[in-house]
């Protein structure tokens, strides 16, 4: 071989083996651990902190903190409806209890968001026709959120 | 004192999470609380799992407090237009003798959907939960080019925020609009079935806030559990099964103008 | 302007944002130009057209300078430019993207050597020659081997055919496989075709084809030298074969979607008529491929009058470079303005300041006509421009 090629040769395995090298410094240990993607990565995303922490951590068996709402709202229409759905995410306020959440949101508009007239809900669902039913009033005036009830 | 007390409440939750694993009927917590604080002190083990998803859109009414609390529970920029799940509203309109479809999704369905055709003129009306399918033929994964997305062995599509490189690839790869790039973070994200919450045994935070039980969430590698009671027992569709992405989330009562 | 003005019917709320802007238009282009060059060079070193040979090293420089910058669109894109290097440290195989950072490497490779070994002579004869820093640039540039007896150069001349041959395919290769990145997307009814990637080639070599001719033409008017029209001619008849085997499969791709009229057909319809009606109609077929076909018909039928011809062939080029920027776009920005829910459309509206805007796409087509003057000022390839004509 020429020595013009063998130079140009020795330079290109040069930087390849530099490439190699480098590669080997970059690329994460965990990378490949699981798949073709970085293990610690899966860790990673378990461990975010939660932010609803469940119908179950306001009262029940092992804590009483709201004993009495939970009891009626446990037997009523809206037992499917979970606390933080209306008062937002609680997690905090429940490892802490000093932390208040924000108030539940007791406009009309709030509760229409399920019970305004839609054509596209289900007949069978509770709804109303906000122009002709409630005069305007807040929903509480007459409805209990936790044990509602209706005509 | 004070400190040990708050250790003491922070314990308790703990327990008191675990408790809820899996509750998703109400009534039945105080039966499941014993057996789920068990298994909730196990190390989570990912092969011994498969998750998934039921839709039924008979149920749904659009109320958004899915998308809401996906957006709170996961970070998801709140003001910018980019969702983990939205709702979907389809309206049949009937102009004459002229039938058309009209599709929305105003705000993802977070703010609620406004009346703005008569109802006379709606001949069938409906709403659509729609989220990532958690493919188990995922196209994101396939195009990513550096491996910044991965399936789990529990049957997730994850994104690794520190190794994507933001080519958005994947966005375009995704049949079902799922992806979206995060601004913030610039780079691609996406629902994740809160993987935070699964693995500690809660539900996503668009299962719990459904209110009307539209949306399930759960092992399909547990025969009682009650995604495959509704899968043994429904009339079962995915979305866009022609491409072969084989959807995890199933949807019951689909119409055939869903795409 | 309002979001919803912008948007008809239904599109899935994460698509109001377009996530591939101007650049990636710009980055297909770019590459489309370098293999164009890259296989115009070759019809001298590989098929032996020796009418194409005043132009062959050019060629190649031009193919480098446009090649050098074609990694800078998708770098300015990137969510994490500084994670872009994983692309080649874990490239993810099933993706079609992940092959780019190796294939670019070993086309860069290829690009550099062949390069190289067609310019050792001069090389070895100015690090002889010059002074001062030249002397240490040229003699650094000859990796200080000064050997250009007749047998160093004849194996030179081998080699070089081998990197060619090589070449060839790799230069198909990297513009197919960036076809391939859009025709293997099945979530996207306008990108997904497997005639894609051949489409892409097509344009490529014809975009290639006429960036040279502007560039020769440029070059021999700049330098005040005589045009030799054997060349220009012969590169005129390269690229009007190539633009029939070009619009043959984009039409090939359009009648067998129409024909077919699969669920998409409406939306599809909808895009050509009412989105990119007057980029694809307008700007890619008429102005990019038709109207130059019949010029260079005109070009190949008329005896003498070089003048005229040069000015014909000049417009078509042109034509045909803004042509095959509008099949980009139209692809690029055509794919992402109809919604994968195939309800509705969305619409691009380029930003002019912004890190995806029109001006640092302006900017990176500008910087490969710098570096090809900076190029063909170290490296002159003007003496096989101006040897040839008698």
């Amino acid at each position: 071989m020429q020595p013009h090629l063998k130079r140009a040769f020795i330079i290109l395995v040069l930087v390849i083996i530099g490439f190699l090298f480098v590669r080997s410094f970059i690329v994460p240990e965990s990378f490949g651990q699981y798949g073709w993607y970085r293990g610690d990565s899966v860790a990673e995303l378990r461990d975010i902190p939660v932010g609803y922490a469940g119908s179950a951590s306001c009262s029940g068996i092992n804590n009483e903190c709201h004993k009495t709402t939970y009891s009626i709202w446990v037997d009523s229409r809206h037992k499917t409806v979970n606390c933080e759905t209306c008062h937002g995410p609680s997690e905090k306020h429940v490892i802490d209890t000093r932390v208040m959440p924000e108030p539940a949101n007791d406009t009309r508009e709030f509760c229409g968001l399920c019970h305004f007239k839609r054509a596209a809900r289900p007949a069978d669902f509770p709804q109303i026709d906000p122009e002709t039913h409630g005069e305007n009033l807040k929903c509480a005036y007459c409805h209990n959120p936790h044990k509602p009830w209706f005509l | 004192m004070d400190l040990s007390r708050r250790e003491f409440t922070k314990f308790g939750c703990r327990i008191i999470i675990g408790a809820a694993a899996g509750a998703t009927i109400v009534e039945s917590i105080a039966t499941l609380g014993v057996a789920q604080e068990e298994s909730s002190n196990k190390e989570y083990d990912w092969n011994e799992h498969l998750w998934g998803y039921v839709v039924d859109t008979r149920k749904c009414i659009g109320c958004g407090r899915c998308a809401n609390a996906c957006k709170l529970e996961n970070e998801v920029p709140f003001d910018e237009p980019v969702y983990r799940t939205w709702i979907e509203r389809y309206r049949i309109v009937r102009e004459g003798t002229e039938e058309s479809v009209k599709i929305d999704s105003p705000d993802g369905g977070i703010k609620g959907f406004a009346e703005d055709i008569p109802a006379e003129e709606i001949k069938k009306a409906f709403y659509v939960p729609k989220i990532c399918n958690h493919c188990d033929n995922p196209p994101c994964v396939q195009v990513c080019p550096v491996g910044a997305t991965y399936k789990t062995e529990d049957g997730v599509i994850l994104v690794d925020y520190n190794y994507c490189i933001g080519c958005r690839y994947c966005i375009q790869g995704c049949p079902y609009g799922a992806r979206y790039f995060n601004n913030e973070k610039r780079t691609a994200d996406k629902c994740t079935w809160c993987y935070h919450r699964i693995t500690k045994g809660l539900l996503p935070a668009c299962v719990q806030a459904c209110p009307v039980g539209a949306r399930k969430f759960g092992d399909l590698k547990d025969p009682e559990s009650e995604i495959n009671k509704i899968l043994d027992k429904e009339r079962i569709n995915v979305l866009k099964a022609d491409l072969g992405t084989k959807p995890k989330v199933y949807y019951v009562g689909l119409d055939r103008e869903v795409r | 302007m309002a979001v919803e003005n912008l948007v008809w019917g239904y599109i899935y709320p994460n698509e109001i944002e377009i996530q591939w802007s101007v650049l990636i238009v710009l980055y297909p282009y770019i590459t489309g130009l370098v293999a164009g060059a890259f296989i115009a060079s070759s019809l001298y070193h590989v098929f032996g057209k020796r009418e194409i040979k005043p132009v062959a090293r050019f060629a190649l420089l031009t193919a480098l300078s446009f090649l050098l910058v074609a990694t800078m669109p998708l770098l300015t894109h990137l969510g994490h430019p500084e994670r872009g290097i994983e692309i080649m440290f874990t490239p993810h195989l099933t993706s079609a993207m992940s092959g780019f950072g190796y294939i670019y490497s070993f086309y860069l490779i290829v690009v550099v050597l062949e390069i190289w070994l067609s310019f050792r002579e001069d090389i070895v004869k100015n690090a002889l020659k010059c002074k001062g820093w030249k002397k240490q640039m040229y003699s650094a540039l000859a990796l200080y081997s000064y050997d250009i007896s007749g047998k160093a150069l004849h194996d030179d001349e081998k080699l070089a055919k081998k990197l060619a041959i090589i070449g060839i395919p790799s230069a198909a290769f990297l513009h197919g496989y960036v076809g391939f990145i859009f025709g293997g997307i099945k979530a996207n009814p306008w990108w997904s075709t497997p005639l894609m990637p051949i489409i892409f080639l097509m344009s490529a070599i014809v975009s290639g084809i006429a960036l040279l001719i502007l560039l020769y033409i440029a070059a021999s008017k700049l330098r005040k030298k005589v045009l030799n029209y054997e060349t220009l001619f012969s590169l005129a008849h390269y690229l009007w074969v190539f633009l029939i085997l070009d619009v043959a499969l984009e039409l090939l791709e359009i009648i067998s979607m129409k024909y077919e009229s699969l669920e998409e057909i409406e939306i599809i319809d909808r895009l050509l008529s009412e989105k990119i009606a007057t980029t694809f109609y307008g700007v890619q077929l008429t102005m990019g491929i038709f109207i130059p076909f019949v010029l260079l018909i005109l070009v190949m039928v008329m005896k003498n009058r070089e003048q005229l011809k040069t000015l014909m062939i000049a417009v078509s080029s042109i034509f045909v470079v803004i042509g095959v920027f509008a099949m980009r776009w139209n692809v690029v920005i055509g794919g992402q303005e109809i919604s994968k829910s195939l309800s509705g459309t969305n619409t691009y509206v380029p930003v002019f300041f912004s890190q995806e805007g029109v001006l640092p796409a302006i900017i990176i087509l500008t910087i490969p006509f710098i570096i090809l003057l900076v190029l063909t000022y170290i490296l002159p390839p003007w003496k096989d421009m101006d040897e040839d004509i008698d």
